[in-house]
């Protein structure tokens, strides 16, 4: 059978055994991955899987069953045990599948991987970082490219076909000279294509330049509250956690920080953020939501209001809020009109904070955490990179208290964000 | 079912080669504030083979393992090897190859219990939760299992087979504090199908009752002090501090990539104190949590003293890297999916215990605290860690305080060791942790509880 087939026999035997309602979503995929190890590009790795992911609603109860094999011996056995489970569940009235809509095929990015131009790129990456940074070694670096092709139909007459590929790109890295060694650091990136030396693309060459300044660290005494710019891979993790008060878990258990606040300012001025899957501007886009939606771009925060809650189908059911047809998976913050330069030269004390390596926030926002690969400001100047730096505040605070966010953005292929300069964190030293 | 031998494919090798087969099964039930919001079940299996020419590796996997599908497995797997073979030059090692036999089966003896029931036994904690402790704001209880089957056969003869489950409840509380929602969770189980661990789920209300005094505790809980202090670390985050902070420095893969161990073996590192331990299977004639007598290299697996009285005596290993430092293998490659190729990972870390007892610990703390519980963790090739900290008390005068706010601690590794002046005499073990590097695969990590100076997050 052909795979948009096998969606089609799955769904029906859902359907057939007895399921009120029924999803079925079928991601082929094939990978193709070159691996470079302590300096050595040493691996080749092909891989190839089929999923199979089915989902029951029977007398509003929910069974969720995945496997990766498409005889139909396999389907028809785990058509009988997802009915099971369906039945052995609880009923709740908030579980549902998305309704028809319009069917659509999509097909985006690469057809085929270029291995050799993989390859050759992999080998310039190493040869360049080499030649540049020479006291950086390159701990692991894995180029891929991935194709995956995912059918998604339910009962209600969702019939999407979401084709695409893309290769991704990442490197971790440390520097060591005369025995002193610098924090890892990494970066990572979706690329439409090969056309670029990989050291050009995302931060790669900036953070492989600051790991080669980074053996040799100053410790910081005592601490102060002040200003913090956090670089994009920084304000990538804050942003994430910030935006998980908006999803199911904490709207659901009713303990967000957020509730009751769409259409409030619960950000600076200055803050815009998006969820933009479908846009030309990313490597890797996507069109279909994980509940079966055709995908809408949306505002989340708007001007530093808060636009929408970011509640799947069923957390929108139970909560009764509106729930947009979007993962919020592909950041897009608005660019501010500084300048990084400039905004480092505003600042009489702070910290560049390039990489953040924390606890997980508390649930009003508490955050601490250790600022690695990261520098100290004064008198608008960086001076050193710091040695055991902490920072500690708070996340729903400190998006209130953004002071400036950079013209430039870093572009990763999943997401635009920029530098954001925050007051009022506390950065401690021993 | 995987099939009961790979033996007939054999005949296909052609170089140094790998053959696995293995199947992951998970099952996950989540209650949040009563309702049935996840009942799920997922299966993932196939076929990988993994070839080694001229010093370079080839790797393919499928999903299907029929017979032509193994063998296009190991064609691939090759092709892939002579294509980098064809463009680079490979390091030329030769590996130890002394073949072994092992079988581990730890599959239940049990009848297995249905979905329902599972879904019962969640139901029941969660009613015993919202009456016992009705003022919460919000309650989650997740049931978590785990099966990895897997068989392997290579080139040079070695042969193994093992299923290794694992079965956890996580409970979660949240309530409101003065400046915002507070919440702790905790969980437990470990190894073992969820039948030969849980028995009632009233043996649980023990659990959930002391994770409640711990969250009201916290939710009048004070802001640590930020910067270095005295800490008594119970034995869950010197667990976490034995694999993160040194454990993940000394993998062979991270030294090659500039680990600061690097420059350290046969160095004293510690406090005479610490003896550090990566064990294979057992310690003390008990199975530990993730029990590996075989690595998916077919190299039979052993306990590696990685720091012994303060000095770092030894790295952990895979095939190639063990050749590169002419150092012996201990069986530490291990792969997570079929379709992952074996990395260098942990097996059940430990600092081994001491002569202290933890009242003795915290009475010699004059200005300091006691932490109990970590969250996640992050190591550093420099050997610099962070752990988050969801539960923690002050200590003063040698007595517990006020319980803290959550919080982060970190410190340089080997400079943290160095400050240790008591450990516990008693240990336990951990089986709830997922380790992330490439892949994630389940790593067990325990230790007695530790006196040592380290730098905290707070106000």
């Amino acid at each position: 059978m052909q795979a948009k087939d096998i969606a089609q026999y799955a769904l029906k035997a859902l359907m057939d055994g007895g399921a009120d309602k029924a999803k079925c979503v079928l991601v082929s995929s094939e990978k193709n991955e070159l691996n470079l190890e302590a300096d050595n590009i040493n691996l080749l790795r092909t891989t190839f899987n089929s999923e199979l992911n089915l989902k029951v609603i029977k007398d509003q109860c929910i069974g969720k069953i995945s496997i990766n094999k498409t005889s139909t011996d396999f389907i028809n056995q785990a058509v009988k045990d997802v009915l099971e489970m369906a039945e052995a569940s609880q009923p709740d009235d908030a579980h549902d599948i998305a309704p028809m809509q319009n069917p659509e095929e999509f097909n985006d990015g690469v057809d085929t991987p270029d291995l050799d131009k993989m390859y050759q790129r992999l080998e310039e990456f190493q040869a360049q970082t080499k030649k540049r940074y020479p006291t950086v070694l390159l701990e692991g670096s894995i180029i891929d490219y991935t194709r995956t092709s995912a059918y998604t139909l339910n009962s209600n007459g969702v019939d999407f076909c979401e084709t695409k590929g893309n290769y991704n790109f990442m490197a971790m890295f440390t520097a060591k000279e005369d025995g002193n060694v610098s924090s890892f650091n990494y970066d990572s990136i979706a690329l439409k294509n090969l056309d670029s030396s990989l050291i050009e693309t995302g931060q790669f060459d900036t953070l492989l330049r600051q790991s080669s300044e980074q053996t040799v660290l100053k410790p910081l005494a005592g601490k102060f509250v002040g200003d913090v710019i956090a670089t994009p891979s920084a304000f990538a993790s804050f942003l994430g956690s910030y935006l998980g008060y908006l999803r199911d878990y904490y709207m659901i258990s009713g303990a967000s920080v957020f509730k009751g606040k769409v259409g409030e300012k619960i950000a600076h001025d200055f803050l815009s953020v998006s969820s933009n899957p479908t846009s030309d501007q990313l490597a890797d886009r996507c069109f279909v939501t994980s509940d079966g939606f055709r995908v809408k771009d949306i505002k989340i925060i708007d001007d530093g209001i808060l636009n929408t809650y970011l509640v799947s189908q069923y957390g929108g059911n139970k909560t009764k809020l509106k729930n947009l047809p979007n993962d919020a998976n592909r950041l897009f913050i608005a660019a501010g009109n500084k300048s990084l330069e400039d905004m480092i030269k505003s600042i009489k004390k702070g910290l560049l904070l390039c990489r953040f390596s924390g606890g997980r926030p508390s649930g009003n926002g508490e955050f601490s955490g250790v600022a690695k690969n990261s520098y100290y400001i004064e008198d608008g100047k960086i001076q050193f990179p710091v040695q055991e730096v902490m920072v500690s505040g708070n996340l729903v605070d400190g998006f209130r208290n953004i002071v400036d966010i950079s013209k430039e953005r870093n572009e990763s292929g999943r997401s635009f964000i920029p530098w954001v300069q925050v007051s009022g964190w506390t950065v401690s030293g021993k | 079912m995987l099939p009961s031998s790979l033996k007939e494919f054999a005949g296909h090798f052609t170089d140094y080669t790998e053959l696995r087969v293995q199947e992951n099964r998970n099952t996950q039930i989540t209650l949040l504030n009563g309702d049935v919001t996840n009942n799920t079940k997922s299966s993932s299996s196939g076929i990988s083979a993994r070839v080694y020419h001229q010093g370079l590796w080839g790797f393919s996997s499928s999903p299907e393992w029929s017979s032509d599908s193994v063998k296009a497995v190991l064609k691939s797997a090759v092709h892939n090897a002579e294509f980098m073979a064809s463009r680079g030059q490979g390091r030329g090692f030769s590996f130890e190859l002394k073949s072994a036999n092992k079988r581990l089966d730890l599959t239940t003896k049990k009848p297995r219990l249905t979905q329902k029931e599972l879904i019962d036994f969640c139901k029941i904690l969660d009613d015993y939760i919202l009456k016992t402790y009705p003022g919460l704001q919000s309650r989650s209880v997740v049931l978590a299992n785990l099966d990895m089957e897997k068989r392997l056969l290579t080139s040079f003869g070695s042969e193994s087979y093992s299923m290794i489950p694992r079965a956890n409840i996580f409970i979660r509380l949240s309530t409101e504090g003065s400046d915002g929602p507070c919440e702790l969770y905790n969980f437990c189980g470990g190894l073992g199908q969820f039948e030969d661990i849980f028995s009632t789920p009233e043996a649980i209300y023990p659990e959930i009752d002391k994770l409640h005094e711990h969250l009201m505790n916290k939710k009048q809980g004070v802001y640590a002090q930020a910067g270095e202090q005295t800490v008594v670390l119970d034995s869950d985050l010197a667990g976490i501090l034995a694999h993160e902070a040194i454990g993940h420095t000394t993998e062979a893969d991270i030294v090659l990539g500039g680990s600061v161990a690097a420059e350290m073996l046969h160095k004293q590192v510690s406090s005479p104190l610490v003896t550090l331990v990566d064990f294979a299977h057992s310690y003390e004639g008990k199975t530990l949590p993730v029990p590996v007598y075989m690595d998916d290299e077919g190299t039979s697996a052993e306990d590696t003293v990685i720091i012994e009285n303060g000095i770092l005596k030894s790295f952990m290993h895979n095939k190639e890297s063990a050749q590169h430092f002419g150092h012996k293998g201990t069986g530490h490659a291990r792969a997570y999916q079929f379709s992952d190729e074996p990395l260098i990972r942990m097996r059940n870390t430990a600092i081994l215990p001491g002569t202290s007892k933890l009242e003795q610990m915290i009475a010699s703390v004059e200005d300091g605290y006691y932490l109990v519980k970590p969250s996640n963790g992050q190591a550093d090739s420099t050997s610099e860690f962070m752990f988050g900290v969801p539960l923690g008390y002050q200590i003063k005068n040698g007595k517990l305080g006020k319980a803290i706010k959550d919080t982060t601690i970190s410190g340089v590794a080997f400079d943290v060791l160095k400050t240790i002046d008591m450990i516990s005499d008693k240990m336990s073990w951990g089986n709830a942790g997922m380790c992330g590097k490439k892949q994630i695969i389940p790593v067990g990590m325990g230790g007695p509880a530790i006196k040592c100076k380290l730098n905290i997050g707070g106000r």
